[in-house]
């Protein structure tokens, strides 16, 4: 039987990764959990289970970087490095006016973002709660 | 017992735009510079193993499987030969290879030549092809460059220190004086602190590249090559050569996280201390013997970083020890002698085996006239692949 | 001197523009770069400055070269309306060259910017210089801009934000031929101008004398081992 949803419009989200032997969660993927030795399957993802990574988090550390790479036409784009309530860290762009500060409660979300050549891919994306 | 082995040819290029020219004809002007230091071109056939450098020339500059080429464009066909790609690290990791080719005895004389030509390529571009050495899903497709971290740890070791962006700029003042006089540098133009830190125009002259970094706190995007040979000393070929060996006393590698943001603590650059602290062992000293130093300073947040993290400064304290001046050239330790990543360039691929150039340069007492350190003994040289994950420390010992 | 009926008619029409008022920078070197606006009496060093660089094709000098010898030359014999010469000098010898016009009341048409001492940022400085003449003094309320080199346009139309009226073509089209068009307004000037325009004012007596009498540079980066005595 198809899965006929699989073709609705579809919200990106990013995943991190739980390790179904010993519970050990991970951003971005393993190929190998460091607490059990268990192996990641990429193709069928066996013996991991994916959850999205989204919601409240808090900042670390942030940046406003004015030297962008090929393919971002953008004056500036400011990034951050975010801690989220499970442990779990990422790094993904900062939107909001003015200086962010260290500490402050954000909300992650993703976005798709296609200002490089090839598919677009996944991008987190900091805001104000 | 493994054999002492050490550094009897150095070569290096003028480090700045060299896209005008072939990759692989920018390395080769190295190895043959080494030749000649080692004694001359005929020593080419007395080479067991090549080890090219280079990190992205396939990206730059469309050549690949560089070493098979430069073998051929040396004439030392059928010598074998391969390319060592460890980001920036690479020219340490080829010297590193290169030791350890010679102390499994499958080789007695090791050349490395390593090279990049990044001005091949736009700046975005340059920047972009440096990037891809973050994490693909997690750091690269979100933007994130090296200048992006390095903004980010700078603004994590202000808060945590008091850092200042004046500290930073007095590193740059200093690199860029030593610069002045290293005939191979990129930038050989001094700069003021009043121009970049403390004058009206500093802000606009010294503008930011990622906060809180700025211009004058990160390197050039540069072209260029250096090489050396490795020999064993306790060889009947160390004999052939013309100079007195600069000995390997430790070479040292570690790893750690790739995600910048799975670090344990994000200001405390594991693989920096495990390397030296294995190097260290190796050469059966301290960090109080190491008379001076390169530090990877593609920011130079990391060359405060790095020095405390070898040993020379407690944590949270190298500023002040900039502030002193003990690190200017005639300082208590002399640190990016050459003028750093910062000023005398970074071609990525290149600037491990650059380091160790000026390492050697100094211990033989070859430096320019200004810019020779007094008497030493032991120099160190920390080379960084990606953000940190992966460093190469190596001492050098005048015996 | 008399101008004969005919001369009269060759030379177009102009205005008295406001006078740009020299400013001193200090670059990362420590140097001291005096940034003034020219006179006809500046045209022989300006020439001698520009002519070798039209031999130079790399990153553009030479259709640089040409072209700003052209308006240099133009300007001198009042062949081009209303056009105005920014130099930045260090110690008297000229580091770069910018030119401009001014079109009407609302309009100034961006020539072009010549770095000659490169490594320090010349050329930003005195593209600034340029911009805020236009925008502070001359009171326009937007600039177009073109440019040859395309990474030098790219970092300005990033930097800048400048608005692309390209779609707008041919009825906004800049002087400077078939190229698309890119316009610095007075609120994105406002928005930049504390990070790209610097300069002390008034200049210290001084060093405004240095840069009286303006020096071509012996040497040029652009040209290893051409010398101008040599």
């Amino acid at each position: 039987m198809i899965d006929f949803s699989a073709y609705g419009e579809q919200t990106p989200h990013i995943h991190g990764f739980r390790c179904q032997k010993c519970g050990t969660i991970y951003y971005p993927a393993p190929m190998v959990c460091g607490k059990c030795d268990a192996t990641r399957d990429p193709v069928t993802g066996r013996g991991w289970e994916e959850f999205d990574l989204e919601g409240r988090c808090t900042l670390l550390t942030w940046t406003r970087v004015w030297n962008l790479p090929e393919g971002f036409n953008k004056k500036f784009l400011m990034f951050g490095m975010v801690s989220f309530p499970n442990g779990l860290k990422a790094s993904g762009r900062i939107e909001m006016e003015g200086d962010p500060k260290i500490g402050m409660a954000l909300v992650a979300r993703t976005i798709e973002a296609d200002e490089r050549p090839g598919k677009p891919v996944k991008v987190f994306v900091f805001e104000l709660a | 017992m493994a054999p002492r082995i050490g550094i009897v040819g150095a070569g290096h290029c003028r480090f700045g735009n060299s896209s005008d020219y072939d990759l692989v004809d920018v390395i080769a002007y190295a190895a043959n510079e080494a030749f000649v230091d080692a004694g001359g071109l005929a020593l080419r056939k007395e080479v067991d193993q090549v080890l090219v450098a280079n990190m992205a020339g396939g990206l730059f500059n469309r050549e690949t499987a560089v070493a098979s080429a430069l073998v051929s464009r040396m004439d030392m066909e059928p010598c074998p030969a391969e390319l060592v790609e460890n980001g920036p690290a690479s020219g340490a990791s080829a010297v590193k290879l290169g030791y350890m080719a010679i102390a499994s005895g499958m080789a007695d004389v090791v050349l490395v030549a390593a090279g990049e030509v990044m001005r091949s390529v736009t700046g975005w571009e340059a920047t972009d092809i440096v990037a891809t050495m973050a994490h693909k899903e997690a750091e690269y497709n979100m933007g994130l460059t090296l200048p992006g971290f390095a903004g980010m740890f700078t603004r994590l070791y202000m808060q945590k220190y008091g850092l200042t962006e004046r500290d930073l700029a007095l590193v740059a003042v200093k690199d860029h004086d030593n610069a002045a006089k290293n005939i191979y540098a990129h930038v050989q133009i001094p700069v003021t602190i009043e121009a970049i830190a403390d004058g009206p125009e500093a802000s606009v002259v010294n503008n930011y590249v990622a906060e809180p970094l700025r211009m004058y706190s990160t390197c050039p995007i540069t072209d260029g090559s250096a090489a050396v040979i490795l020999v064993n000393m306790d060889s009947p070929k160390a004999r052939l050569f013309k100079k007195k060996p600069i000995r390997i006393a430790g070479i040292a590698s570690a790893t750690d996280t790739h995600c910048v943001h799975n670090r344990k603590d994000p200001l405390v650059l594991d693989a920096v201390r495990l390397s030296a602290e294995k190097a260290y062992k190796m050469a059966g000293i301290g960090p109080k013997d190491i008379s001076f130093a390169e530090l990877h300073d593609a920011f130079v947040i990391f060359e405060l970083l790095i020095s405390e993290e070898v040993g020379f400064f407690e944590r949270g304290t190298s500023f002040l020890a900039v502030r002193n001046h003990e690190t200017d050239l005639r300082g208590r330790l002399p640190i990016n002698t050459s003028g750093g990543l910062k000023a005398k360039g970074h071609p990525v691929g290149a600037t491990g085996v650059s380091q160790i150039f000026e390492l050697v340069r100094q211990l033989r007492g070859e430096a320019e006239e200004g810019r020779q350190v007094k008497d030493p003994k032991y120099g160190m040289a920390v080379n960084f692949g990606g953000f940190g994950n992966n460093v190469v420390t190596t001492i050098l010992a005048k015996d | 001197m008399a101008i004969d009926e005919l001369e009269k008619k060759l030379r177009p029409p102009e205005v008295a523009l406001a006078p740009y008022p020299a400013k001193v920078i200090t670059l990362a070197s420590g140097e001291t770069m005096v940034v003034r606006e020219c006179t006809r009496a500046d045209v022989p060093a300006l020439l001698a400055t520009v002519y070798p660089l039209i031999e130079v094709a790399k990153d553009y000098y030479d259709v640089v070269a040409t072209r700003m010898y052209n308006e240099i030359l133009s300007w001198y014999r009042y062949r081009i309306a209303n056009e105005f010469v920014i130099v930045g000098a260090i110690e008297g010898v000229i580091a770069g060259i910018v030119t401009s016009r001014h079109v009407d009341p609302k309009l100034g048409m961006s020539l072009h910017t010549m770095t000659i001492k490169r490594g320090l940022r010349v050329g930003a400085q005195l593209f600034a210089a340029k911009m805020e003449h236009h925008l502070e003094y001359l009171k326009e309320e937007e600039v177009w801009i073109v440019a040859e080199s395309p990474i030098g346009f790219k970092r300005w139309m990033i930097e800048y934000e400048l608005e692309d009226r390209s779609a707008l073509y041919p009825g906004v089209r800049h002087e400077l031929g078939g190229v698309p068009t890119f316009a610095l307004t007075r609120k994105l000037w406002d928005a930049v101008k504390a990070v790209k325009c610097t300069g002390t004012r008034p200049v210290p007596p001084a060093a405004l004398k240095t840069a009286e009498k303006l020096i071509p540079p012996e040497e040029y980066i652009q040209l290893p081992g051409w010398k101008r005595n040599g």
